[in-house]
């Protein structure tokens, strides 16, 4: 079952990158933050989730190639054509499992382990989870294969997706040309997709192409005033690798525990979810946020 | 595992040693000032927008600070070079002991050790 794998042939690439990038803003000609232990955990982090897919590799590998028995088509892997139409197909893919990996508690949950850093920078990209195979979102892509496109196909395209991304978690990069940022993914739309600031929240699924958020009415851009906070609503109290990885897993089962007539609300439910509404989920984040900045708006109208 | 998958696992726990490492060498955290009484008003603005702050204490290595929202106690305290804020109801911070001149406050996932010089816990503007 060995396939190109784009991702494990970039691995040197991204190590020069982090290295390159440290480098440059030690001498001042770049703008990035490196924190020892923020560093050591996303390295370990990105380093264990190669691991964790080992287990699951061949279990989600044997459900592409069993949904592929049953495909509607047959697509050649060796056509241009078919290349870009999965280009499309799994970017789009990707926009709905980073979607829902971010507006459903269970999803997020696994997801989330990618977004602790308060920091943004190349290594950030390598945070990656290790309960994604649990989490069982690979089941989005599985329509591809039904649809046609060979696995191993839908793998590689999988994996450019994944490096393509790499490059993109840096501050050293402010705006890529006005085309350029219309189109594609770029260090300016993800710094949004990271930030904790209200007004940002729940912003910028993309993978590579922007243009999914800007159609399904996702898209927030970066603005000068409101430089990005990275992390989490609540960040992680602690440098502790196994808490980063399960913390969320943890809380839902918790919450379960404590309120199991409230159950699927806890585990489908917003992330910040709760049965007497006495957490804050994005959206009343956002609220407030909102009543916030239009009270500092009168308050100034009055004032003028 | 086979042998090759061994030799890259080695490798890649290498690199990541060396990356950190150079991470730490190249000192490029963000700077982390001591709070200040407008430092504690602005942190607390942005991590507790909507509520109102009665009281603030920042704590002796100007690291950390206790804030008084009526019967709520605004806690942030730095971690590596950010801070990390919690909400606990004001009793709670009467049950922490003061130990050599420090309290540690259990929060959850966190576990902040504030330093209080003069060794009186609970700070007197923080009692209701
Ligand atoms: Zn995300
Ligand atoms: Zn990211």
């Amino acid at each position: 079952m060995k396939t190109f794998d784009p991702v494990q042939m970039a691995i040197p690439f991204f190590v020069v990158a982090v290295f390159l990038e440290i480098l440059l803003a030690r001498l001042g000609k770049t703008k990035a933050h490196y924190e020892p232990r923020d560093t050591a955990m996303s390295l370990t982090m990105g380093l264990g989730s190669t691991i964790a897919g080992l287990f699951t590799a061949g279990i989600t590998f044997a459900a592409a190639l069993w949904v592929y028995e049953h495909r509607l088509f047959t697509i050649p892997m060796n056509a241009v054509w078919a290349w870009v139409a999965l280009f499309f197909a799994e970017d789009l893919t990707y926009y709905w499992f980073h979607r829902l990996a971010h507006e459903r508690r269970v999803w997020w949950a696994s997801h989330v382990n990618h977004h602790t850093s308060t920091h943004y920078n190349l290594s950030t990209a390598l945070r990656q989870t290790w309960t994604g195979g649990i989490a069982g979102t690979w089941l989005l892509w599985l329509p591809l294969s039904f649809l046609g496109f060979p696995p191993a196909m839908v793998a590689i395209q999988k994996g450019v997706s994944l490096v393509y991304q790499f490059w993109i978690h840096t501050e050293s990069i402010k705006r890529m040309p006005r085309w350029f940022e219309a189109v594609f993914n770029t260090p300016s739309h993800h710094r949004v997709h990271h930030a904790r600031n209200a007004r940002y929240l729940d912003a910028n699924y993309a993978g590579i192409l922007i243009i999914w958020d800007r159609m399904f009415g996702t898209f927030i851009p970066e603005v000068d005033e409101e430089p990005c906070r990275y992390g989490t609503v609540k960040n992680l109290g602690n440098f502790n690798l196994l808490h980063n990885v399960f913390h969320e897993w943890v809380g839902i089962g918790k919450d379960v525990v404590a309120q199991p007539r409230h159950a699927l609300g806890y585990i489908f439910g917003p992330p910040g979810w709760s049965h007497d509404g006495s957490r804050d989920t994005s959206h009343t984040l956002k609220a407030k946020w909102r009543a916030r900045t239009s009270a500092a708006k009168a308050r100034e109208d009055t004032a003028a | 595992m086979d042998k090759a998958q061994i030799i890259q696992l080695l490798g890649s726990a290498l690199a990541i040693g060396l990356m950190v490492l150079l991470a730490g060498w190249a000192r490029i955290a963000r700077p982390m000032p001591r709070l200040t009484a407008q430092g504690a008003r602005d942190l607390l603005a942005v991590e507790f927008p909507d509520e109102p702050v009665d009281a603030v204490w920042i704590d002796g290595d100007g690291a950390g600070l206790v804030a008084r929202s009526g019967d709520q106690a605004l806690v942030l305290w730095r971690k590596g070079d950010g801070y990390v804020a919690r909400e606990a109801p004001l009793s709670r911070l009467s049950e922490a002991r003061l130990v050599d001149g420090r309290v540690r406050l259990k929060l959850g996932d966190g576990a902040p050790r504030l330093a209080v010089p003069n060794g009186v816990w609970p700070p007197l503007e923080l009692r209701a």
